[in-house]
């Protein structure tokens, strides 16, 4: 997963960003691996029903309290 | 009323001794009775940072194993007559104690102090259980690092499964220049990452390394460093003070340097 903006932004973006991904994983004792694994489950079982685009497809948990988002972009039929 | 406060980071070299050593002083210097304990049993320090290792006697684990009185464990601070160092031991190791002594031993300095600072060795194996054990509340020192926040997390999480919510945060070792920069986590960054309670935020300061040569806390060194222990202090003891706004000295040829490289 890389940043949005690359090059322009300074180190401390990254950092923060990497520190809230980890400690999160940590917390709820999931591995940033599993959430690759669990990611890559969510796309197999979602496109077996609708397309969607792969690449595109982001999941987080957010803090307090931990809820677990999957933002899974749809394909429309004219962009297959 | 007096309290027991551990003073933890997980992650080593982050300052929590010299924390320890300047927090004792500035509330031994505001007429409260302090003792500051090493808990880090083989590998002490807190008695080089106060500049106390020559009057070392008894140690913890004597006082602990009943091989002498407390009270004859205890180094008074001439230089603060509120303060006093219980040294840790040199050549024994951390299994030397348990928590259940610890919890003893912190229920007999309570009797005869206000503050009892409990300074914690790195790690999360038997030296750190043993110094949280008789904790009512902890100090989490932490620097605006990857590998610090990330042990410091650890840390508060650890706290909060043994029965301590009553945390705090302290920050250190902020640059400021490199935070304008955007080089460096700034406050907000980290309290929004650990999301526990500010308690103070401590500038990387040289005046520290000169203090630590010279065995002695940073108090009368007029740096921005000791008026934010101050500060931290006063919040300790509750006063509210307000926190101050990160933001670089600079000084006058610094400021005509930064007209030339606009």
């Amino acid at each position: 997963m890389k940043p949005f903006l690359q090059g322009k932004r300074r180190s401390a973006g990254y950092a923060r960003d990497r520190m809230k991904l980890l400690l999160i994983s940590e917390r709820i004792d999931c591995s940033p691996q599993m959430m690759k694994m669990l990611r890559n489950d969510l796309i197999h079982t979602v496109k077996k029903y609708i397309t969607i685009e792969e690449d595109q497809v982001t999941i987080q948990i957010t803090q307090e309290p931990p809820v677990l988002h999957a933002e899974i972009p749809v394909l429309k039929k004219k962009d297959r | 009323m007096s309290e027991v406060i551990v003073i933890t980071s997980g992650k080593g070299g982050v300052g929590k001794t010299t924390t320890v050593a300047n927090i004792g002083t500035g509330l031994a210097m505001m007429g409260k009775k302090v003792v500051v304990v090493d808990t880090d049993i083989g590998l002490r320090n807190l008695d080089v940072v106060l500049g106390l290792e020559n009057r070392i006697v008894y140690n913890l684990v004597d006082v602990i194993n009943g091989g002498c009185r407390l009270r004859q464990a205890l180094i008074k601070d001439k230089r603060h007559p509120d303060l006093y160092l219980l040294p840790s031991a040199q050549t024994k190791d951390k299994s030397a104690v348990s928590p259940e002594q610890m919890i003893k031993l912190t229920e007999e300095l309570r009797e005869e102090f206000d503050f009892v600072l409990l300074d914690c060795p790195a790690g999360i194996e038997q030296g750190f259980k043993n110094a949280i054990a008789g904790a009512d509340k902890a100090v989490v020192v932490t620097t605006p690092e990857v590998s610090a926040i990330r042990d410091a997390d650890r840390i508060i999480g650890l706290l909060e499964a043994n029965d301590i919510r009553d945390i705090h945060l302290i920050i250190n070792r902020l640059r400021p220049d490199m935070i304008a920069r955007g080089d460096m986590m700034s406050v907000d960054d980290v309290i929004e990452i650990l999301a526990v309670d500010l308690l103070g935020t401590i500038l990387d300061d040289e005046q520290i390394v000169v203090a630590t040569n010279q065995g002695e806390p940073l108090s009368g060194r007029n740096s921005q460093a000791e008026e934010e222990y101050r500060n931290i202090c006063k919040r300790l003891v509750g006063e509210d003070i307000p926190f101050m706004s990160i933001r670089q000295k600079r000084g006058v040829f610094q400021r005509i340097g930064g007209i030339f490289h606009k």
